[in-house]
């Protein structure tokens, strides 16, 4: 097996050679983004043009770029060129682009949309653009910048530094000291300290696993399955690094089964680990071995949570387990596991050859680092953005989204997936911090923020997160299986404007009791989109209940059916039996 | 870790065992916490949340008591203001879904448990509605949190249809709470995954994982699911509806494990359900189909209650006086060895105590045999090598055992709970070896699965041990200290060279190699053989060998391994250990000079000298007149299932026969005389199980004629006939005699077994009992005989008729064959095109095909089926049936006892035709 210093020369050459060669080197956006867009008619036109014409050039697809607003993004180098992206590319605009850039030596200032590199005339430098200027890119450093599907492309831009320095120069405890120094807090949600949720996996013996929860089934957030479509090499060697300072052995990322982009990034990059010496038996020649497997979900929002997710790699349902034992002491197969969001584990190989110091000078004190923002709704650029941490939403929303594109004032923001909040227009004084949300009684989540203005009525979005939230229980524990669908009746009753003013407080109660007693987090955070909701926009509740109409209208139809499978009562009861009131 | 810590439950200080979770601590203390999901003995789930409690100085908010390991200084509070308001809440929750009529009824409180009222909810609430009204958790929960019924929820009502086309049990899936209690015990302590969890959200309901009918989802009609339904989702179908007036504790008298069921009976003296009692030791609330819905037999109308005396050519009623006196004077003109007496296995041991020393005594003679007793040789070897007469261990020492051998036992259908611990064993990871030419539940958990050729067990076993010394796996102190004849085994085992015994059994070298390699390295481990499948004549050696291989290994004398010879018979062990066979005496004595002296005392009686016929030579002796006059009591399969012969019609050809019997039977339509006798249900009584544990039966129901207990009907004959000591009181009396000649029984008093079974030997009335025997600290200088082994020819199997074997396997659940359910009159049974597996030189000999349909005879029925070549063995054809089969079967059965007709799947000697027949559409 080749060492580190043999893997890094051979990749160094190999980009040297795509950089600075004399071939144009063509990188197509395919991830989510892209595809969205329509990058894959892009990339067939492109391929079909470059044989036609006969050009040499090399074209790689990559990962989001961080520009989703500006997908189907065609990035090229050209030799004695600067690398330009042009953006919002129709397949039509292909042959012009191919003829003009590849063919001739012209630039389309048509689609130019900024350049790297050398100043480019009339043309602005990436960096400035409204949504890149505010980024700051560490998970996401190589995303568009490298094939996701090249090993030597992530070496060569300082991947598996990290490792190689841990493994050689570093004691187990000293990663975990350098994460703990870092202050990098876990991006899944809770913001508990990685560094120190690593410390606490049991000492012993083989196997211990370490997990990536890669289940991400939050409408709205994207931004894991971006890290593994740009760059599965950071996740892995972030795995391979929590793997050897906690003395694990084995790594399974589990990614939602359907997301095929994802995973069979994550599978062919762990295969070129793998040929590469960098998983396996004694990785880089050292006598540390590692393994890593992709492990399936099924389609299940709960399968996100640590131990339902556990189950469901046991092949179970994927029903929460309750807590204590933890997974540090009772894992995955009873065994001891470490699990972590993908966006924290890749945080750690540049955290590992940085140093915790360098990490924690990005963002505040108490929340280092960056969020990768997924950001949607009324907004004029929607996309993944990756942000200092203690950035203002206001920035967020109005620079880096662009604000609304009716040029409607903004109504509400919708924070930490489908178990977060629905904040009022205050809250875009707030600031990406989980401890300072936490005092506005919002959560920062993973990364979702979708924005409404002022033609979005409260009481749709909410219905349409308690029918998600409904439509996700896994129905194990009975504040939350009976709760949710109690919850949705309610809401429901209320966007059709036969609600009374008492099932206001009937949702309080049964809100409460999920929170109090639910098993999960998805029972015990079930009821905040709407106890939020409440709090924040009780004229649209009111209008609803008093005035028997919708604020904006859009409430007219029903939109429970596609999602929501709410009781068996609904296909077969002809009215609504209330329980009978009695004395006792 | 300390052995117990203390903590503080609603101001109470409670002691308890680390690893006990809070809510098992409270109950343990007595302090009630409702619960719905939680179910003792199974681990926690945490779902229901109505066992909510608080943790002062733990973490915040409330905790689910059944997830919170007890930790000492805990102080809890489980009743405060919030605890119940937030029980209450997601009570309110489950109501919206539960059908509640029986709790805000407005006569709910002038209403009785059986009441029969008007409509005054709507009609699918209503409490009769529901079969477990009044045993339901659910209300027993909701009164205890004294709610005000006036949630403003939505009530949905589920509208499910309900299922009933499965045998046994029915299921209303509008009544399940989803506690998931039932999918947990079927995969947790049955093994069987039969039950899952289906949908999700607000649709999570209860079904099988394919929505299949359970016939075909693996389920063994166990009934454990019901036992812990909470509410009335899952009941059993008879007498569902019935409520019960008393609830009586006795034993099961379907096999040798000897369950504890906790009888309920009506106000009409009936038994109405039987559920497996969750503290006792031997069953710890498990039971299997033929205890949880076999026994209500004991209910027939068909049950005889009058003697029948025979006229005419016809049975008819006498009175109890003149069938007796008629008796009396028929059985006085056969005395001597001409009589023989044949005792049931359900028989206590008081019936077959009285039943040998009637024989033995007062008709003096030996003939005197179980009926189950068709394999003899699985106790003798034990005798002679160890000197004791039983398994060593107790059933549940196998739940930590690290590997089992199982030679040639379908114990998960003939004593059905003794495979639990080795499921549970086995499932965390217990290395299991079986030695069985047909496929069985337990084959599919083997690690190693052996089928050799029949009659080469012996070969096979002797292979093992020939590994086993050369490879210097033995237990060499156990062998040098505790064993002799080391060197004779050692030298027998010369002849057992690997590859002439892997020719022999056509099993490989290497898997014999791995075998004795687990069995030797795996430990401890346990042997349990049942010789289902072996030749009478083979079935001696075959057990010493695997005695030799627990010696050899040694696995004797210490917790979770050990030897189990796997008995038939309900009572079997009982019925030996008091010495209801023809070679022995109570408590095993041999019938010597001396011995037969001292018999004559105690007994004050003549004993005979002759030996014995044993049940396997009865039809025989019958047959060539040795035999003019019988005592049969009980009914067995063995009469009817060809093992013994043509035993009913050769019986015909007696002088006398008298019947002690509960139903009609065929022997009871030859008769010259039938006395009617009571079930188990009515009996006082002992029975010992397979791991020598003498346990009480206590009566459930009484008579409902002239029927009487065997050993009060056989006392009255040998008093009248001038037999002495046949005068006891009650079964206490008998007991008490039989403890005084049955050495290992000398300490166990009725007064004893109502506090505690005991496991044998407990000598004397200050000792306690024997878990486990040969352990060095009770016989350190007790030495264990080694038996010399032989390698023998394997016999050939020649019956010019019936020139092949058929080996039929059952198993649980087979998702490689479609299964095709057929629902006729509202019950579902499975249709299945049977598969003979051939080997490919059989199939050329017979000119057959792969896919070619073949009828298959035996001398008692023929079957037809389609041929696959995927027999390892020549010569022997097998086929895998369904267990749902089995129970759908029993399930239609017009039979008044129909476990009785259980086959226990021996080898069959067949004769193969290939037939014409269009492959199915």
């Amino acid at each position: 097996m080749p060492d580190y210093q043999e893997l890094k020369t051979e990749a160094d050459r190999r980009w040297r050679e795509l950089n600075e060669g004399s071939r144009p080197w063509v990188r197509v956006g395919t991830a989510m983004c892209g595809q969205a867009a329509g990058a894959i008619d892009v990339l067939n036109v492109l391929n079909a043009e470059i044989e036609r014409t006969n050009i040499d050039a090399k074209v790689d697809t990559v990962g989001c770029m961080g520009i989703c607003y500006a997908e189907p993004l065609v990035d090229i180098l050209k030799p004695g060129i600067s690398r330009i992206l042009y953006g919002n590319m129709a397949p039509s605009a292909i042959p012009g682009l191919v003829e003009r850039v590849l063919s001739g030596n012209e630039i389309d200032f048509e689609h130019a949309i900024g350049y790297i590199g050398k100043k480019v005339e009339k043309v602005p430098a990436l960096n400035t653009l409204a949504g890149i200027h505010h980024q700051k890119k560490i998970a996401l450093r190589n995303s568009g910048n490298i094939a996701p599907d090249d090993i030597y492309q992530y070496i060569a831009n300082g991947g598996y530094g990290g490792l190689a320095k841990a493994i050689s120069e570093m004691a187990p405890e000293d990663v975990i000291g350098e994460m703990k120094e870092s202050g990098l807090r876990g991006r899944g949600g809770a913001g508990f300290p990685t560094g120190v949720k690593w410390s606490f996996m049991a000492r012993g013996g083989p196997p211990k696993y370490i997990l990536a929860n890669s289940e991400e089934g939050d409408p709205g957030a994207y931004n894991d399955k971006g890290i593994l479509e740009g760059d599965p090499y950071t996740l892995l060697e972030g795995m391979t690094l929590a793997g050897y300072s906690t003395g694990a052995s084995n790594g399974i990322v589990f990614i939602r089964h359907g997301h095929n982009g994802p995973i069979s990034r994550t599978e062919q990059a762990i295969q070129q680990a793998y040929d590469s010496g960098l998983l396996g038996k004694n990785i880089l020649g050292s006598d540390y071995s590692f393994d890593i497997v992709v492990s399936l979900t099924g389609e299940s929002y709960v399968a996100g949570e640590e131990t339902a997710l556990m189950e469901s790699i046991e092949g179970k349902r994927s029903m929460p387990r309750f807590k204590p034992p933890f997974p540090a002491a009772f894992g995955v197969w009873g065994k001891p596991s470490t699990i972590n969001n993908v966006k924290s584990f890749s945080y750690s190989p540049e955290i590992v050859s940085r140093g915790g110091q360098w990490f924690k000078s990005i963002g505040r004190d108490n929340c280092t680092g960056t969020a990768i923002i997924c950001l949607s709704g009324d907004v004029k650029r929607p996309g993944m953005y990756e942000v200092p941490m203690g950035l203002q939403l206001r920035t967020i929303v109005n620079e880096i989204g662009g604000g609304t594109p009716s040029g409607k004032n903004v109504k509400m923001i919708q924070l930490g997936g489908p178990l977060g909040h629905l904040l009022g227009k205050e809250s875009l004084d707030y600031h990406l911090d989980f401890d300072e949300m936490r005092e506005h009684g919002a959560m920062l989540g993973s990364g979702g923020v979708i924005v409404g203005d002022e033609t979005k009525c409260a009481v749709d979005i909410a219905r349409l997160l308690v029918a998600f939230c409904q439509y996700e229980s896994c129905g194990k524990c009975f504040p939350c299986r009976l709760g949710m669908s109690q919850l949705l009746e309610m809401i429901d009753r209320i966007a059709n404007s036969e609600a009374s003013p008492e099932d206001i407080d009937l949702m309080n109660k049964v809100g409460d009791t999920m929170e109090a007693a639910s098993l999960c987090f998805h029972g015990q955070l079930g009821y905040n989109p709407l106890r939020s909701a409440l709090l924040n926009f009780p004229d649209d509740f009111q209008t609803h209940i008093e005035d028997k109409v919708c604020p904006t209208g859009d409430c007219k139809e029903v939109l429970l059916a596609p999602r929501n499978m709410r009781t068996y009562a609904e296909q077969y009861r002809t009215g609504l039996i209330p329980i009978e009131t009695m004395a006792k | 870790m300390a052995d117990e810590i203390t903590l503080t439950i609603d101001g109470v200080e409670v002691k308890t065992a680390p690893g006990t979770n809070v809510l098992q601590a409270a109950m343990n203390a007595g302090i009630y916490v409702p619960y719905l999901c939680y179910y003792p003995d199974m681990k926690a789930f945490g779902a229901c949340r109505m066992c909510v409690v608080e943790i002062e100085g733990g973490p915040p908010g409330s905790q689910a008591s059944c997830t919170v390991p007890a930790a000492d200084g805990m102080v809890i509070n489980t009743k405060s203001e919030n605890i119940t308001e937030m029980r209450r809440g997601i009570m309110d929750l489950l109501l919206s879904e539960h059908p509640h009529g029986c709790l805000t009824c407005h006569r709910v409180d002038l209403c009785g448990p059986s009441d029969i009222c008007l409509r005054h909810v709507s009609v699918n609430d209503r409490c009769v509605t529901c079969p477990k009204n009044e045993r339901c958790e659910l209300k027993d929960t909701v009164r205890y949190l004294e709610m005000e019924m006036d949630t403003p929820l939505t009530y949905n009502n589920r509208n499910l249809p309900l299922k009933v086309s499965d045998p046994m049990l029915d299921m209303d899936m509008n009544l399940c709470i989803v506690c998931g209690r039932c999918v947990r015990v079927c995969e947790e302590v049955r093994g069987d995954n039969a039950l899952t969890f289906t949908d999700r959200a607000g649709r999570s309901l209860i079904g099988t994982s394919q929505g299949t009918s359970l016939l075909e989802s693996g389920c063994e009609f166990c009934g454990a699911c019901i036992d812990v339904c909470p509410t009335g989702a899952l009941v059993e179908r008879k007498h569902k509806w019935d409520k019960a007036e008393k609830t009586v504790s006795t034993i099961c008298p379907h096999c040798p494990v000897g369950c504890q069921m906790d009888l309920e009976i009506d106000k009409r003296n009936r038994l109405i359900r039987a559920i497996p009692n969750r503290h006792s030791p031997v069953n710890k609330g498990q039971g299997c189909f033929k205890g949880k819905f076999g026994l209500d037999f004991v209910n027939s109308g068909k049950r005889l209650i009058k003697p029948l005396l025979q006229s005419d050519g016809g049975n008819n009623q006498a009175t109890t006086i003149e069938a007796i006196d008629f008796t009396i004077d028929r059985l006085g003109q056969f005395k001597g060895s001409q009589f023989a007496l044949i005792a049931s296995d359900r028989g206590t041991n008081e019936d077959n105590y009285i039943a040998q020393k009637f024989a033995r005594t007062v008709m003096q003679s030996n003939n005197v045999d179980i009926a189950s007793n068709l394999r003899p040789e699985l106790i003798p070897p034990l005798e002679d090598m160890l000197g004791h007469h039983a398994a060593t261990n107790p059933i549940w020492d196998l739940e930590d055992s690290k590997c089992f051998l199982i030679t040639s036992s379908n114990m998960t259908e003939e004593q059905n709970v003794i495979a639990l611990p080795i499921k549970k064993a086995v499932k965390n990871g217990a290395s299991l070896v079986v030695i069985d030419q047909r496929e069985t539940e337990m084959t599919r958990y083997a690690d190693i699965w052996l089928r050799p050729i029949p009659g080469s067990e012996t070969a096979l076993i002797g292979g093992i041990l020939r590994v086993i010394f050369d490879e210097s796996l033995d237990d060499h102190d156990f062998l040098a200290d505790r064993c002799v004849n080391v060197k004779e085994l050692k030298d027998s085992l010369w002849a057992f060279d690997l590859i002439q015994v892997s020719a022999m059994t056509s099993i490989s070298v290497t898997e014999i190699q791995n075998a004795a390699r687990t069995i030797a390295t795996d430990s401890p481990c346990a042997f349990l053989y049942g010789l289902e499948t072996l030749a009478p004549d083979l079935r001696d050696t075959c057990a010493r060998g695997i005695i030799n291989l627990a010696l050899a290994t040694g696995n004797v004398g210490r917790p979770s391994s050990g030897i189990y010879p796997l008995l038939p018979g309900g009572n079997e062990q009982g019925s030996r250990d008091v010495g209801c066979v023809p070679d022995r005496f109570p408590g095993y004595l041999t019938p010597t000079e001396d011995l037969r002296k001292q018999m004559n005392d105690s007994w004050n009686s003549h004993v005979p000298e002759d030996p014995g016929i044993p049940l396997s030579e009865i039809v025989s002796a019958v047959r060539d007149g040795r035999i003019k006059a019988m005592i049969v009591i009980g009914d067995s399969p063995n009469f009817r299932n060809g093992e013994l012969g043509e035993f009913v019609q050769s019986l015909d050809g007696l002088e006398f026969l008298a019947v002690l019997s509960t139903f009609e039977t065929d022997l009871t339509k030859i008769a010259d005389v039938v006395l009617p006798a009571t079930t188990f249900a009515q009996k006082e009584g002992t029975y010992t199980n397979l791991e020598r544990r003498v346990q009480l039966l206590h009566p459930a129901i009484g008579a409902s004629g002239d029927e009487e207990s065997p050993w009060r009907i056989l006392s009255q004959l040998a008093r009248r006939m001038g037999g002495h000591g046949f005068d006891h009181a009650d079964a206490g009396s008998v007991f008490d005699e039989i403890s005084s000649i049955v050495e290992i029984y000398g300490g166990i008093t009725f007064s004893r077994l109502r506090n505690n079974s005991i496991l044998w030997p407990c000598l004397a009335s200050d000792m306690s009992d024997t878990p486990r025997l040969y352990t060095s600290e009770d016989s350190p200088s007790h030495r264990a005989k080694l038996a010399r082994m032989d390698l023998q020819e394997v016999p050939l199997h020649s019956n010019s008729e019936f020139p092949y074997l058929l080996a039929r396997g059952r198993i649980l659940h087979d998702p490689k064959r479609e299964t095709e359910i057929e629902i006729e009159k509202r019950r579902a049974h499975i249709r299945q095109t049977e598969i003979f597996e051939l080997h490919t030189a059989d199939a050329g000999t017979l000119g057959l095909n792969e896919g070619d349909w073949i009828e298959v005879t035996s001398p008692r029925d023929a079957k037809q089926g389609i041929v696959q070549l995927t027999s390892p063995l020549q010569g022997l054809i097998s086929t895998t049936s369904l267990f749902g089969e089995l129970a759908s079967e029993l399930d239609r059965s017009r039979m008044p006892d129909p476990m009785l007709e259980v086959d226990s799947l021996p080898l069959v000697p067949i004769r193969v035709k290939k037939i014409e027949r269009a492959a199915p559409v």
